[in-house]
């Protein structure tokens, strides 16, 4: 379980006056689940894409119980984000050729983590998604499954925090709500500390705290437990 | 990974093959130049190797060479028959043979000869026996006729319209061991059938000297000429009948070996010294005056070093060919990387570490360039194969096509130059942040 504390970020992209991501102050608690609203441009991605380890900044602090990983090395902080943080995106990044639990391991494979018990607990993590085929070829899956398998892969090295950006916007209304309702479960089984960007009402409702990004600033925090927000 | 390398290679196996290819036919240019040349150097230099000292009429040395070594039609100019003689009663000499040409039969050169030179050249025969009389003949390996067929000598080559011969009848009495020099095409038959054929007798006392000093050579003959030869003695009795204005030569004739100053005029002398020393002081001697006597290994030397020039285009024009296949690498690579740049942005941003990125990329390129390169030594081998076997069947001269060492240092550059591009790629996966890849 991870807290996120960011103190002084401002992200400003070449070429715009403007910065993409200016935040004073943002704490999330660890264990809490909070979702991330805002229209498009708002700098949602940018905050997934920061907080993630995905981008470098040069000016604030993004601390992971207290691991600032603005000051981490690209190698290091892909290190962290492989350890610590599961990743669901919109678009599931699967690897065709490859079957369900193959995509599952790929990560951990190759970044030679892929243990006996990390084998073991992608099985399981398949059948927890409600796949039952961990053989099958991932280009023979249907969209709402591929965003399963997308989930397990997240999942597998249990990470302190499971970040998903947009995870049901390419799905239709009834998978995306199964896929909602899986990572919740989820992250609330595993004990995980959850973000959640998404346009999606229903889902942001349902979590403790939503945050509302506007022109690349919090517009709007809404805590349902004890939050900080600036 | 290597799972996902070769899903990876599956997928795209279309781009994979043309960069394999592309890879191969460079690498096969490369190699079959410098096979093709090592082959030619090599078969001619053998081809060469058996004949240690040629004597001709003065004129150019690589002519008389590329005439009597690789038996390539020529007017040569002629030198003096005495020569022979002379040759032949040197005590350094261990045997001297003339060599006549000018005639053919289904395109393989007839050459005349002697006994010495039947005997010698291959170091003896596969079947039947050496010629005895003016009307047999003995033919190389490599020439696709049987034993007792005919052959009827036409003047020049078919392709020149030339006249065939009616004076003379040959019949096939042996077939030589395969020398891998140009000879295996060759018809070989006693000179003095081809001085006859071509009105140019020696003087009578020449043949009655031979009567004596042969006469067991020509009763040898004789012994084994059974029902056969007295068919086709027969047989060239009629033919001449048929044509009696051209003068009638009897096919049965004993062979002259006896070499006079009235001998007529000679092409070439193929003489085998007895030690390196005599070979070298026969050649200082017949140097001087109306003969060039060379040694036709350092003819081609010569030869070879004027062609280096020509395999160093070659070869640079390969290179430039090498250099063209290497930048449109680059290209597809470039493109191909920016074509991947999601999936590697995915991988890391999954949690995959650089180093497995780059471990990735680059054994995947290398693997695509390392079997064109393996593709296009094969590839290479097989095309200076297949090329030295068809010139070997037009010269007869073996092209022995052989990898040498410095062929190894060849598959090293070009692999060094794989892992170095290989590594390019690499290096651009490796130096994107994984949100500008997947935001690609």
């Amino acid at each position: 379980m991870l807290a996120l504390n960011i103190e002084n970020l401002s992200v400003v992209f070449p070429g715009l006056s403007s910065p993409a991501l200016a935040i004073g102050h943002l704490s999330i608690a660890a264990g809490s689940r909070v979702a991330i609203t805002g229209a498009s441009g708002s700098g949602k991605s940018t905050f997934v894409n920061i907080v993630a380890g995905l981008e470098r900044t040069r000016q604030g602090r993004i601390r992971w119980n207290g691991e600032d990983i603005a000051g981490f090395s690209e190698s290091r902080r892909d290190r962290f984000r492989a350890a610590n943080i599961g990743l669901v995106m919109q678009e599931f990044h699967l690897f065709p050729g490859l079957s369900a639990l193959e995509n599952v391991l790929l990560p951990a494979r190759l970044a030679g983590a892929a243990t006996a018990d990390i084998i073991e607990r992608a099985h399981a993590l398949l059948s927890t998604v409600g796949l039952s085929r961990p053989g099958q070829k991932i280009e023979t899956m249907s969209r709402g499954e591929m965003q399963r398998v997308a989930i397990g892969r997240a999942l597998l090295r249990k990470p302190g925090v499971i970040i998903a950006d947009e995870p049901t916007a390419s799905l239709d209304a009834e998978s995306g709500e199964a896929v909602g309702d899986l990572i919740l479960d989820l992250a609330i089984a595993e004990g995980s500390t959850l973000i959640v960007v998404s346009h999606d009402q229903r889902l942001a409702s349902r979590l403790d705290r939503c945050i509302t990004f506007g022109s690349g600033r919090i517009s709007e925090d809404s805590t349902a437990t004890a939050g900080e927000a600036a | 990974m290597i799972r996902f390398i070769l899903s990876d290679l599956r997928r795209l196996w279309a781009g994979s093959l043309v960069v394999v290819l592309l890879v191969a036919l460079a690498t096969a240019l490369g190699v079959s130049v410098v096979l093709q040349e090592r082959a030619l150097r090599l078969g001619s230099a053998r081809a060469a190797d058996k004949f240690d000292l040629v004597i001709g009429a003065g004129g150019s040395e690589t002519q008389l060479v590329l005439s009597s070594v690789f038996l390539q039609p020529s007017p040569l100019p002629l030198m003096r028959g005495e020569v022979l003689g002379k040759l032949a009663a040197d005590p350094r000499v261990d045997w001297a043979a003339p060599i006549g040409f000018g005639d053919s039969f289904s395109g393989y050169p007839i050459v005349g000869t002697t006994t010495m030179l039947a005997q010698n050249l291959s170091g003896g025969l596969i079947e039947g026996k050496i010629f005895a009389r003016e009307g047999e003949a003995v033919i190389g390996s490599a020439v696709k006729l049987s034993l007792g067929g005919e052959i009827k000598p036409m003047h020049g080559l078919p392709e020149e319209g030339g006249e065939t011969h009616i004076e003379l009848v040959y019949h096939i009495a042996g077939r030589l061991r395969p020398t891998g020099t140009a000879w295996d095409r060759a018809i070989l038959v006693p000179i003095q059938a081809v001085w006859h054929i071509h009105g140019l007798a020696a003087e009578e006392h020449a043949e009655e000297g031979a009567e004596s000093e042969h006469e067991h050579e020509h009763e040898a003959a004789s012994g084994t000429g059974t029902a056969e030869h007295g068919h086709e003695h027969e047989e060239a009795g009629e033919h001449h009948d048929g044509h009696e204005h051209h003068g009638k030569l009897d096919p049965d004739a004993a062979l002259d070996e006896s070499w006079t100053a009235d001998a007529p005029g000679l092409p070439a002398i193929l003489v085998k010294p007895k030690t390196i020393a005599d070979a070298y002081k026969l050649r200082q001697e017949y140097r001087s005056g109306n003969t060039v006597a060379v040694f036709p290994g350092e003819v081609l030397t010569n030869l070879y070093a004027t062609l280096g020039d020509a395999k160093q285009i070659l070869v640079a024009v390969a290179s430039g060919a090498q250099a063209l296949v290497a930048a449109s690498l680059v290209l597809v690579t470039v493109i191909h990387i920016g074509q991947r740049r999601r999936q590697i942005g995915a991988l890391r941003a999954f949690g995959a570490p650089r180093g497995a990125i780059f471990g990735i990329v680059w054994l995947e390129f290398f693997f695509l360039v390392a079997v064109g390169i393996g593709l296009g030594f094969a590839l290479g081998y097989a095309a200076a194969l297949l090329l030295s076997d068809m010139f070997s069947e037009t010269s007869g001269i073996t092209m022995p096509v052989v990898f040498a060492r410095e062929d190894a240092g060849l598959a090293a550059v070009l692999l060094a130059f794989a892992t170095v591009l290989a590594a390019l790629p690499a290096v651009l996966a490796y130096r994107q942040s994984p949100a500008q890849a997947l935001r690609a």
